[in-house]
């Protein structure tokens, strides 16, 4: 079977057979599939999941030290977080009260304090998060995970990316670059889209019935076995062969694991499919469970909407209360059913924006904001062999720079990879001469984060 | 992956090496490795330089016998061994480096290295060996002897006795020549990236000309489709797109000035010395007459449309890594190697110094790209100077004058009027406006706005992307490319290992683009003419004689007719660096014309056609599949030339909305189609369209199931098919006759009667299946012939050429 669901490329064709196919991962795995859930835009990690007292106490003063050199905007004095700060579970982690519903699901969080990417602008660092390069185009991450796992349900595609920004790297931040195109991830809509219009492109035909398009495929492959007869053999005409059939497959599968009129009104209430502010993303979460179930290896959940959703450089208090929002219930929902379906085990999920915020304002008065800020910032994870209710990690006393245990973007990829049961040193392709990595030359596995 | 394999098979192995031998792997891991390690960390002061301590790093000699303390080495042993221990802070007066302790996976590297023997290459490396300045292809071509063959009768030129030399050598034979329905329509695709019409086929076949072949080439490589066709290849290697990519997706308004070029010029046979120097430094050049000059300019824009960060906040470093990538692009583009890597430091395995980087830096940062490098930057444009610029300026002006002249009428009137309503002895104020009627003041605010607002937009005159001469400076080395870490200044010059062409010297008065150019062009130069003439061999053959297009140095693959090349390279540069000389020669060979079915004794023995005793089918490019389904449609637009880009220059195609503003509705050929990075149109993403932020001289073909979707589903291809069909239906109530020209217009040939019978069935049963819906029998009936040729559109025999 693996070599009839075989992409082929030149000179590879061997190789190529297998290119679907499961494989072993370099180590026992913790997780078998990741769910990233992508705040597009930069949430503020000292008005989420990193109280900073100092903050409070000090607002409308100067910052005490300096700035970082590179800085996106120019910001002012400090700006105290609008929201109070609560702990939750037996944990006792700090949640804003932004996030009432999810704070009820903190101690199976881990939270990682001292994130810092090295992009200050939403191109580069999405596209360092998504792809560990900011200047050139490489495969991006789902990508090397299709690679170096293969995938778990020959009928769908390995890597999926639900309604993903076309902007900032665009396709760059889901295609497979240098690696075979089998790696490419397939994208569901886009951020311009509302997920329940976002499907994958040509997955369905308008205009013929299902059975003339069966007998087609018949005729179809009438004609391919004699031309493939008369020119002798030739691996890629086989194995365009059996992509017809492949796509036949995907055809009616991908339709069905999008569809969530199967799932009880208790499961889509929970969620928030029942509620306009919630019901957008909720679905996004409902489909990234049901590609989780049917064996999808990576799942990525974008949140943005047509501005760029986090990035609140003014009206931080309306705006991010309306994102938080839109996410809080469909995220706990997530937690909880993949939770109650075992499911949680080994699946990592991922949350986190291409960088945070700055702790100092930008502009003055109510309307004020906050600029970029990669110095520091948080992420959580949570199931797949992650510890639950555990922190770590820590910003200064102001929560702009990374302090102690510092984990880079690249130490967040070397990790998750590790995660997966994949050694990102030993995860390489070459291409153009010489191996390449997601990590590149960079790149620490955090183990202190693993149950 | 192999050699990674390598390298822990031999940490397994617990064999011991007393003296050195060193296996590829371990050199690899070395150089890979160790050797920068070295160099970064311990060779300022314990080399050739500054030897602390009485310490050298610089040889395994040195290692062994040590310093003041004793050996830093002893193999095999980390544990006791003093560099070890100084790297991994065990003793406290002996910590190394001193300033910044290595990472752990640093110090395991090390560990791993002395503990496999502590393996270090005595230079100078020879044979295959890493930064081998010996390497072929740094060595110029050299006249190479036509080899004899046996068979006196297969061969048709010289190309063909290299080929068949090689083929006899293995006991090889070529296969047959493919018939002439197969040669046309591959050479017809190959030229001009469409199908023969069924005119062209037939009169082929009936042409008993001797020549007839040769005169089918020629009248090919005279259409000015064969331009478009070769141009695009040329493009791919350009990393020719209309938008920048990156983070700012804006717009390139003006690169399709840069893509007609590059199609006129492949139509003139412009000699290819000529075309690359006007690429890289046309703004240096003479020219005979304004519109020389322009296309001077135009060309110039091959070094500024590459993808560019527009919103690096760290200037210095956005500068450059705009550099960086003319560096890369003209490195892999005209020969075949990839200097980036040296931006941080030496590579790794070609013999290219930071240092040499550098001395190309100095040529670009010389160069003039931009205009502003603060967030959003603006890449430079040149004015195009021509009659309609002139005109659309006069008439702006024209415009303006008028509107000024309206003003000062109004004003005149209105002051004669208001002077003469004044008292007689009263003085005037300052300004009469303040006496003006209500309506008057009314109407000269509406003027004074129009005139406002058409002084703050000037017509958009016609500019072109490209560069020009800068402030000329030498520059400095980065350290591991940090532009805030400054080394030592290097002087421009080009790399000293590329054997051959005459060094030139750089002024202080220019940025030396011209010289680079001389240098790429010197017939000496050991590379430009071999990287071309095995891309445009990939180009014809689906494969490079060199597999590895865009890389000649030590990780690219060796050729596999080294004469061949030399031969071709030589013959290319004697020929006048032309193209379609080239294409003469390689079309007129019967390498050339073999048929694609070989013997099963030549499968089994080169399964992947290293030897060229068949010829490789060929999956059709994104583009043919496109245009050939329009051109046999009758929907194909054979318009050239121009945008059909829908949005402003430097406007966001994709911006933080992820509204899609592109659009491909159009029916000119594919080549014309706005080219989006980041999001290239999914119809040719599907198709394996390449990568338009990188240079590609060898596009993959992959068969994946969302390129079956595409055939299966898209509205283009059931349009296409549905066109077909009613053009079918229209003609000819007869099926027979229908089905014949099915089969001529997709596939070049008629049906056989199996597969007359075979689609007669197929439409009857379509046909029924159409039944239960309420459609009339002349509807039901088109509907039918629409599925047929859709399926025939989709079949292995439409998509890929013999």
């Amino acid at each position: 079977m693996a070599s009839l669901l075989a992409g082929s490329s030149k000179a590879t064709d061997a190789v190529a057979a297998g290119q679907r196919a499961l494989r072993l991962p370099h180590f026992p795995a913790r997780a078998k599939r990741i769910i990233f859930l992508f705040m597009s835009g930069g949430p503020s990690q000292v008005d989420t999941f990193d109280p900073k007292p100092l903050l409070t106490r000090d607002d409308g003063k100067p910052l005490p030290f300096a700035k970082p050199e590179i800085q996106f905007n120019a910001t002012s004095n400090l700006l105290k977080s609008p929201w109070r700060f609560r702990q939750h579970g037996e944990s006792g982690l700090w949640v804003s009260e932004l996030f009432p519903k999810l704070a009820a699901h903190v101690d199976d969080l881990c939270m990682l304090h001292s994130v810092h990417g090295t992009n200050p602008a939403h191109g580069g660092a999405v596209m360092k998060l998504h792809t560990g390069s900011d200047n050139f185009v490489r495969p991006s991450m789902g990508s090397w995970v299709s690679y170096g796992l293969g995938t778990e349900n020959e009928n769908l595609p390995a890597f999926i990316s639900i309604c993903p920004t076309l902007a900032f790297g665009g396709i760059n931040n889901w295609s497979s670059a240098f690696l075979p195109a089998v790696y490419q991830g397939t994208a569901l809509g886009n951020a311009s889209i509302p997920s329940d219009k976002a499907h994958v492109k040509y997955i369905h035909n308008a205009r013929l019935p299902r059975e003339i398009q069966q007998l087609q495929l018949e005729r179809l492959e009438k004609m391919n076995r004699d031309h493939l007869a008369r020119s002798g053999v030739d691996a890629s005409l086989e194995a365009r062969l059996a992509s017809f059939e492949l796509a036949f497959r995907m055809q009616s599968e991908l339709p069905r694991v999008e569809d969530l009129s199967t799932e009880s009104e208790a499961t889509q209430r929970l969620y928030g499919l029942d509620n306009p502010v919630t019901a957008n993303f909720a679905r996004m979460c409902l489909m990234a469970r049901r590609f989780a179930e049917a064996g999808v290896r990576f799942i990525q959940v974008t949140h943005n909407d047509d501005k760029v959703q986090w990035d609140q450089h003014s009206d931080l208090k309306p705006t991010h209360e309306k994102n938080a929002r839109e996410v809080d219930q469909p995220i706990a929902a997530l937690l909880y059913d993949l939770k109650a379906r075992g499911l949680l085990e080994d699946t990592l999920i991922w949350w986190g924006g291409e960088f945070g915020r700055t702790p100092t304002a930008e502009g003055v008065g109510p309307s004020a904001g906050r600029d970029h800020n990669q110095e520091g910032f948080t992420m959580w994870l949570a199931g797949g062999g992650v510890k639950g209710g555990f922190r770590y990690g820590t910003t200064d006393d102001y929560g702009y720079f990374a302090a102690e245990n510092k984990v880079h973007i690249h130490d967040l990829h070397a990790t998750i990879l590790d995660l997966l049961g994949l050694d990102h040193e030993r995860l390489t392709y070459r291409y153009a001469g010489r191996d390449f990595r997601l990590t590149d030359v960079e790149g620490h596995v955090v183990r202190e984060i693993y149950r | 992956m192999i050699i990674l394999l390598l390298i822990s098979m031999l940490f397994d192995d617990s064999l011991a090496l007393p003296q050195q031998t060193i296996s590829d792997a371990q050199l690899e891991f070395f150089e890979t490795d160790v050797r920068p390690l070295l160099a970064d960390h311990c060779l300022d002061c314990h080399g050739p330089k500054k030897q602390w301590a009485g310490l050298r790093l610089d040889s395994r000699t040195a290692m062994l016998k040590g310093g003041d303390t004793g050996p830093a080495v002893i193999p095999q042993q980390p544990d006791v061994s003093l560099l070890i221990r100084a790297i991994r802070h065990e003793d406290e007066d002996l910590q190394m480096p001193q300033d910044d302790k290595l990472s752990d996976r640093q110090i395991e590297t090390l560990v791993q290295w002395v503990a496999m023997g502590a393996p270090y290459p005595d230079a100078p490396l020879t044979g295959k060996r890493f930064r081998d300045p010996e390497h072929w292809a740094f060595q110029p071509p050299v006249a190479v002897q036509v080899p004899e063959v046996l068979d006196k009768t297969w061969a048709q030129s010289d190309v063909d006795r290299f080929v068949l030399a090689r083929l006899e050598a293995e006991h090889l034979n070529p296969a047959l020549m493919a018939d002439r329905r197969t040669l046309i329509r591959r050479v017809t695709f190959d030229l001009t990236g469409l199908p023969p019409t069924p005119e062209e086929i037939a009169s082929f076949l009936t042409d008993e000309r001797p020549n007839a072949y040769a005169q089918l080439v020629d009248r090919l490589l005279a259409s000015p489709t064969y331009g478009e066709r070769w141009g695009r290849h040329w493009l791919d290697v350009a990393r020719y797109a209309d938008s920048n990519g990156l983070d700012e997706n804006v717009a390139h308004g003006n690169a399709w000035r840069y893509r007609d070029y590059v199609v006129a010029s492949i139509n003139a046979d412009k000699t290819f010395d000529r075309f690359i120097t006007e690429q890289i430094a046309g703004d240096l050049l003479e020219s005979a007459s304004d519109d020389e000059r322009h296309q001077f300019l135009i060309a110039t824009g091959f070094l500024s449309i590459g993808p560019k960060v527009l919103a690096e906040v760290n200037q210095p470093k956005m500068r450059m890594d705009i550099v960086d990538e003319q560096i890369d692009t003209v490195g892999r583009t005209f020969l075949g190697m990839t200097f980036g890597c040296a931006r941080c430091h030496d590579h790794k395995f070609d013999p290219i110094d930071a240092a040499d980087y550098y001395g190309l830096a100095g040529i670009f940062k010389s160069t003039r790209t931009m205009d502003t490098y603060t967030k959003v930057a603006k890449w430079h444009e040149h004015p195009l100077k021509t009659p309609e610029a002139a005109a659309m300026l006069a008439a702006y002006d024209g415009q303006l004058a008028a509107k000024k002249q309206e003003i000062a009428t109004l004003v005149a009137q209105a002051n004669e009027s208001a002077r003469s309503s004044l008292p007689g002895l009263q003085a005037p104020p300052e300004s009469l406006e303040s006496l003006y009627p209500e309506a008057t003041k009314t109407e000269l605010t509406k003027l004074r706005d129009e005139l406002a607002t058409l002084e703050k937009t000037p017509p958009e005159l016609p500019s072109t992307m490209g560069v020009m001469e800068d402030e000329i400076a030498d520059v400095a080395i980065h350290v591991r490319g940090n532009p805030s870490k400054l080394g030592d200044v290097v002087l421009r010059h080009l790399p000293p290992v590329m054997h051959g062409p005459t060094m030139p010297t750089f002024s202080s008065a220019q940025s030396g683009r011209r010289e680079l150019a001389q240098w790429l062009t010197d017939a000496q130069n050991p590379l430009t003419a071999r990287v071309l003439v095995n891309r445009f061999w990939r180009w014809h053959f689906g494969e490079g004689l060199v597999r590895t297009t865009d890389n000649f140095g030590l990780l690219g693959e060796q050729p596999t007719h080294p004469e061949l090349l030399d031969w071709l390279a030589r013959r290319f540069i004697a020929d006048g660096w032309s193209l379609k000389a080239f294409h003469r020669l390689v079309l007129n060979s019967s390498t050339y014309q073999q048929s694609s079915v070989a013997a099963p004794e030549t499968i089994d023995r080169d399964p992947e056609n290293r030897l060229l005793g068949r010829f490789r089918v060929r999956r059709l490019d994104a583009e043919e599949v496109r245009d050939a389904m329009l051109q046999i449609s009758t929907a194909l637009d054979r318009t050239m030339g121009g945008s059909l880009l829908q949005v402003k220059n430097r406007a966001y195609l994709f911006d933080h909305t992820s509204i899609d503003k592109s659009d491909y509705s159009s029916h000119r050929r594919s080549l014309y189609l706005p080219v989006i990075r980041n999001n290239v149109f999914d119809v040719f993403q599907l198709m394996d369209f390449p990568d338009p932020a990188v240079p590609t001289g060898d596009r993959s073909t992959t068969t994946v199931a969302p390129q079956a979707l595409l055939m299966m589903n898209s509205d283009f291809v059931m349009q296409a098919a549905a066109d077909l069909a009613g053009q079918l239906c229209g003609e000819t109530e007869d099926t027979t006759a229908r089905l014949s020209k099915l089969y001529q217009l997709t596939l070049g040939r008629e049906p056989s009667e199996p597969e007359r019978i075979a689609d007669l069935a197929f439409l009857q049963q379509v046909n029924q299946s159409f039944q239960g819906s309420e459609l009339d029998d002349q509807i039901r009936s088109l509907k039918s012939w629409s599925v047929l040729c859709h399926t025939v559109m989709a079949s292995s025999e439409f998509i890929y050429v013999q």
